[in-house]
């Protein structure tokens, strides 16, 4: 299956309108509305898989523009599943975001979980302007419980004006590299998210299988390994706490979200 | 094979080599390399990864153009340790290859990575690309490699004989197509982790 889909976002009368919605099966984008309204600022869309994606032979992409001072969340809905085609051909995922000046995009997709017989390759790539902020997170999953892992690719490549931040891939699939105590050492699940968000902190903050630590050129990157991915999402959030830039509103709009989600009063940090 | 290659892999070699432990240290003080098996599981992890990118940066320092490749090996080094320890060594090899190879392209250098240090030398010595990337895979191992015996009292004859059987010749072809950008999450944790822990007690290694 081949599938281009496109996204753009503006700014206009002080919130983030959508402008350019392209959904191509299995890549379904949706907006969500009441948010929308809210005008918090922050247009909220949904990446929904809308067919069992990627499977094998696949080429998906998915390219969106965030226009100047326009903020953006783009939300995954469930974990990805990486799965065979039936040849056994290799699939393959792009997401490119180019975000314009004072703009934000934060993109945080719940798990892939790479199964035994996947065969896949993802890219992101981000091309940011001077003052243009990403959060990006990633989560991959070495097959489901009990399950050894296929072969997985994935890149990150994040480039402020001519300056690369980061360029980062991982390899999941060589039992052999996955078991050095140099790559993942023995772990299932590493999850990283960076950070081009504000201040970054001074000096590397490190603890249990965790760290964050200041990018070269700007921008922080947050790393945890873990056996499971509860226990690699809460040592990443170790990590993201000791980030400066992310200010305490960012925290408590995610916070509302929550309770409004789970009908429950979130109030358990105010 | 030119004696650039033979003077800058050599452990006699007065660039620094000797004061890291290329994340040993931390791994072993975890308790993840324990023996001549976990060590070599170590090395491999360390040569497909760091090893295979700093091959392919000092390969690539041999053309020049070393400020771009600086900002290309500092988007592929996340942590700031690793970072810290890379423009160490690559001070310290710099600084006796401007006594045995003296040239003022040299000048263009001053806090280089360690690969770009090694490119760079071999280039002003008449050296290859090739010659270049197996010096940077070679020292990727051999400085670890070195320091597990010395932490671990593993068995030198062992341990000589599991970097003998590292597969360097794969990774220089590997490493002459391209500027790769593999990472190694774990050597990212070790190296901050050692800074930390660094400061707080007594260590062999500075990384």
């Amino acid at each position: 299956m081949r599938a281009r889909a496109r996204l753009a976002v503006e700014r206009r009368d002080g919130r983030t309108v959508v402008t350019e919605l392209r959904s191509a099966a299995p890549m379904t984008l949706l907006p969500q509305r009441s948010r929308l309204r809210r005008g918090t600022g922050t247009a909220v869309v949904h990446l929904v898989s809308s067919a069992t994606a990627p499977l094998g032979g696949d080429d998906l992409s998915l390219e969106a523009h965030v226009g100047p001072g326009a903020h953006l969340q783009l939300r995954g809905i469930a974990a990805t599943l990486a799965l065979p085609g039936h040849k056994g051909e290799r699939s393959h995922a792009s997401i490119r975001f180019d975000i314009d000046d004072e703009a934000s995009v934060e993109f945080l997709p719940e798990p892939t979980i790479v199964t035994s017989r996947a065969s896949h390759s993802s890219v992101f790539t981000a091309q940011l302007a001077d003052t243009a902020r990403l959060r990006l997170r990633e989560t991959l999953v070495l097959g489901r419980v009990g399950e050894r892992p296929g072969s997985l690719d994935s890149t990150v490549e994040v480039v402020r004006g001519e300056t690369p931040l980061l360029r980062q891939r991982v390899d999941i699939g060589d039992p052999a590299l996955a078991a050095s105590a140099a790559y993942l050492a023995g772990h299932r699940v590493l999850a990283t998210e960076l950070l081009v968000w504000g201040a970054d902190p001074a000096s590397a903050v490190s603890g249990d299988w965790w760290s964050l630590v200041p990018l070269a050129r700007g921008g922080s990157l947050a790393t945890a390994l873990a056996a499971d991915a509860v226990t690699a999402q809460r040592r990443l959030a170790e990590a993201t706490a000791g980030h400066p830039g992310l200010s305490t509103v960012d925290g408590a709009s995610e916070l509302i979200t929550f309770s409004v989600q789970n009908h429950s009063v979130a109030n358990s940090r105010s | 094979m030119s004696a650039v290659l033979l003077v800058l892999a050599d452990s006699r070699f007065p660039g620094g080599g000797h004061a890291h432990s290329g994340g040993v240290e931390e791994a072993a003080a975890r308790g993840l390399i324990t023996d001549e098996n976990s060590l070599e599981s170590f090395l491999c992890g360390r040569l497909r990864t760091n090893g295979l990118v700093s091959a392919a940066f000092a390969a690539a320092a041999v053309d020049g153009d070393w400020s771009t490749l600086d900002m290309e090996l500092d988007a592929r080094t996340p942590s700031p340790a690793q970072r810290a320890a890379s423009r160490a060594q690559g001070k310290s090899t710099l600084r006796a290859g401007r006594v045995a190879w003296p040239s003022p392209l040299l000048n263009e250098l001053s806090q280089p990575h360690h690969a770009i240090a090694v490119g760079a030398l071999v280039q002003v010595a008449g050296g290859t690309r090739q010659e270049a990337a197996e010096c940077a895979a070679y020292l990727s191992v051999s400085g670890p490699a070195s320091a597990a015996v010395r932490l671990l009292g593993l068995d030198p004859f062992q341990v000589n004989a599991i970097v003998a059987r590292m597969r360097i010749t794969e990774i220089v072809d590997e490493a002459l197509k391209g500027l790769p950008m593999l990472s190694a999450p774990a050597l990212d944790l070790f190296a901050d982790s050692h800074a930390r822990i660094h400061q707080q007690e007594v260590r062999l290694f500075v990384s």
